[in-house]
């Protein structure tokens, strides 16, 4: 049967032998895994072995997309960048919006693999199927927006799509991100890293094919109600106009702003950080990602002051917090030129201000001095240092070489108790989230697949009081504890749905906004949607949907086994279980995280002491293949 | 999303480069003007088609064109001041907006009101050249504010 949606190729890029090969995408895979996220780890986890390092030749970086990627859905323009991580050596996968991933279906194909590495810079070029390498030794060096633009002017083509890495992915810096029109960062784990150390600048995609659904009246008008859905939605609305910033305002009220480097979650300085002030002073326009009816990014631009002159989109909440609250700055340009070197240099903005938080700490603790940094004053609330700094990590500069490894490397390099500074998990820097006042997110920095993620499991609903959602998702005998943010009671069952739900998102893929939050789409529109598009009847279950998300999270995790993740693993740094919240709504709360971790293991069919699949629920989910790849 | 509403509305599937309509994106400044047909001061569309297949509707000012006397010669594609005009080389022929029969797809799916169709549609024209001399404006201060700051 042919299948709505898939192009059914996949191109792969040879560069070791500087050439492309095309294959069919193996159907089987879509009934057991639909496609971005699912396809990429069916792959990876084949094709690249146990143990090898992220940054050799051996790894691979994978672009994947989804069926309906391209099309008329919703927030349908998201593309996951896959490979073993640069920053944590585990599953690394990095999500990005704009409008990468359609170029890449109306190219024509599914999924793109990068495999080998160059002898020297190059940059791939796809125009549909005219599959070029081309020399890149002038782009090297380039921050992001310039090489885009050098090769859109190259071949005279401002439609073409490009994702770039910038001199943070040269020099490897381990959170090196990918760029993506100019702004939409793929930030997490790494992913410039891997292509820097492939020699390879850019990815440029143009197509000019077209995506073709299963029933194409029925997926039309279904996507148009659902985009009324979306425009009709009072928080979507909210989100269009205030973007994620609206979330400093709520995070400070529930005391879970991150502030200095995590150590308390309300921030005097949190008004200068928050929507009502940034948009009327600083915005210019609003942006969105291809396909979407919300558009939360913002083009901003400063008038006055140390950065003046400053045009950039962003930053998101996260930046907000990374080079806002958690440094101690009260001041929005700061996050948004510090948003904007990241966007250049290439690099995820949490990490790299995590990072900084990290070295502030231990600078105010004594364990580094002026001696170690150079000469550089750490200080909180620090703007100028803050930047400089910043520059120096993507440049792997002086000091800032130390921090490009990430704040784990960074603090097991400088030692002396650095360790208990560096709030990662598994590698992976925290987000700007706090178990302590969230304990869903305890549990899902814990056992995220790439570590301390807000992203593939941060459960929305417990914490801004969703009651009727939350009943009718888990039961109304799971309330009212399951949405009490301060209690460890029913969180792993919120996890866990959540984390099956946002599996489906990602193999979709869409966009987090509207699903996650607010919570407009959930299991049942997907079931809904999925077989009009596909032609897939089975994929009208919610049941099956559940287990190709089962499916999927336990491939991630059997994936880490092999790097030796176990339950060892799945834990939260000491200042979220030991140090009880200072100040603030959540004031005296820490995280019991081991109950949580106890719970979620049994509803997932793990073994309660290795947290690893039993080999029940290996077979019940047909995963026995991966014993064939040690 | 206009584009793909276009596609799918007159081509039954997802394709961007077959819409008739065009969003430019200028990712560096923050803008995106969207193209679209007319309605045109004037229409150099219609001037130029040698056989008269491009008409204009003196009321509306917006052109249409019938596809039995196009001849194929490519003129009104190289014309077309917003670009809009296209050709296809799979199944050979000119793809231009007929505007819907007057209830354009594009305008009913746009979220955020940018393409409006209706009588007093100079707005759209007016409208876009003040979003464009506004970000002219912006451009530069930012021009003259880093060149104080000493950067390039």
């Amino acid at each position: 049967m042919k299948y709505g949606g898939y192009t059914g190729k996949i191109l792969r890029v040879l560069l070791d032998a500087g050439d492309f090969r095309t294959e069919s995408l193996p159907t089987e895979w879509i009934r057991e895994y639909i496609g971005g996220d699912g396809f990429a780890a069916r792959l990876l986890y084949e094709e690249v072995p146990g143990q090898i390092d992220a940054l050799s030749p051996e790894n691979k970086l994978l672009i994947a997309t989804g069926p309906i990627t391209g099309t008329l859905w919703p927030m349908s323009g998201r593309t996951v960048f896959v490979s073993k991580a640069a920053l944590t050596g585990i599953w690394g996968e990095s999500h990005v919006g704009g409008f990468l991933g359609p170029e890449l279906k109306y190219a024509g194909y599914d999924m793109l693999v990068v495999e080998g590495a160059a002898e020297k810079p190059v940059y791939i070029l796809i125009e549909d199927n005219d599959l070029q390498i081309i020399d890149a030794s002038d782009l090297w060096g380039m921050t992001t927006n310039d090489v885009t633009a050098a090769i859109k002017d190259r071949h005279k083509d401002p439609e073409i799509q490009v994702a770039a890495i910038g001199p943070a992915g040269e020099y490897k810096v381990r959170f090196a991100a990918v760029i993506v029109n100019n702004a939409r960062a793929a930030g997490r784990t790494g992913m410039g890293a891997v292509l820097g150390s492939k020699n390879v600048k850019a990815i440029a995609i143009r197509g000019t094919g077209s995506v073709e659904v299963h029933d194409h009246e029925g997926f039309t008008e279904l996507a148009k109600r659902a985009h009324q859905r979306v425009r009709e939605n009072p928080q979507a609305q909210e989100m269009g106009r205030w973007g994620t910033w609206i979330l400093t305002a709520v995070k400070q009220e529930i005391g879970e702003l991150p502030t200095y480097n995590h150590r308390t979650g309300v921030f005097s300085g949190w008004e200068k950080l928050s929507a009502g002030y940034i948009r009327p002073r600083y915005t210019i326009s609003d942006r969105a990602c291809f396909g979407c009816s919300l558009g939360c990014k913002k083009m901003n631009y400063v008038r006055e002051g140390l950065f003046a002159g400053t045009l950039e989109e962003g930053p998101e909440y996260e930046g907000l917090m990374a080079f806002g609250s958690s440094l101690g700055i009260d001041d929005y340009p700061t996050t948004l030129k510090a948003n904007q070197v990241c966007n250049r240099y290439g690099m995820d903005i949490i990490s790299a201000g995590a990072t900084i938080g990290f070295a502030m700490e231990a600078f105010e603790n004594g364990i580094i001095d002026e001696k170690d940094t150079g000469g550089l004053r750490l200080e909180w609330g620090d703007r100028e240092m803050t930047i400089r700094l910043l520059e120096m990590m993507g440049r792997r500069e002086g000091f800032g070489d130390i921090l490009a490894e990430g704040s784990a490397k960074a603090a097991a390099k400088i030692g002396k108790g650095a360790e208990q500074y560096a709030l990662h998990v598994k590698g992976m820097e925290i987000s700007g989230q706090d178990g302590r006042t969230h304990r869903s997110i305890g549990l899902g920095h814990a056992t995220g697949a790439r570590g301390a993620d807000h992203l593939r499991s941060l459960v929305v609903v417990d914490q801004l009081g969703y009651e009727d959602i939350a009943a009718e998702r888990w039961g109304a005998d799971k309330l009212p504890e399951i949405i009490d943010p301060y209690t460890e009671k029913h969180k792993a069952n919120a996890v866990f749905e959540s984390e099956n739900s946002y599996c489906i998102r990602d193999t979709l893929i869409v966009c987090w906004y509207s699903v996650s939050w607010p919570p407009i789409f959930w299991m049942q529109d997907f079931a809904d949607m999925l077989p009009l598009a596909t032609g897939v009847k089975e994929f009208g279950s919610v049941d099956t949907l559940t287990e190709i998300a089962e499916r999927q999270v336990n491939l991630k995790r059997i994936f880490n086994a092999r790097e030796g993740i176990s339950r060892k693993d799945d834990n939260l740094p000491s200042r979220f279980t030991d140090e009880p919240m200072p100040e603030g709504p959540g004031k005296g709360q820490v995280v019991d995280l081991e109950p949580m971790l106890d719970d979620y293991y049994r509803l997932r069919g793990w073994d309660l002491e290795t947290g690893l699949p039993t080999n029940e629920t290996i077979r019940r989910l047909s995963l026995e293949w991966t014993a064939k790849y040690p | 999303m206009c584009e793909l509403a276009c596609s799918a509305k007159h081509e039954g599937k997802f394709q961007p480069s077959l819409a008739r309509l065009k969003i430019i994106k200028y990712d560096d400044i923050g803008v995106d003007i969207p193209n679209v047909c007319g309605p045109c001061e004037t229409a150099p569309c219609v001037d130029i088609c040698p056989v008269y297949a491009m008409r204009r509707d003196p009321i509306s000012k917006m052109t249409f064109l019938e596809e039995d006397k196009c001849i194929l010669c490519k003129s009104c594609v190289g014309a077309c001041v917003n670009g809009v005009i296209l050709l296809d080389t799979e199944r050979m022929r000119i793809i231009k907006c007929n505007h819907c029969d007057g209830d354009p797809e594009c305008a009913k799916v746009c979220p955020t009101g940018a393409i409006i169709y209706g009588p007093a549609s100079k707005v759209q024209a007016v409208d876009r050249h003040s979003k464009i001399l506004s970000y002219l404006k912006e451009i530069q201060r930012t021009a003259e504010a880093s060149s104080a700051s000493g950067e390039s």
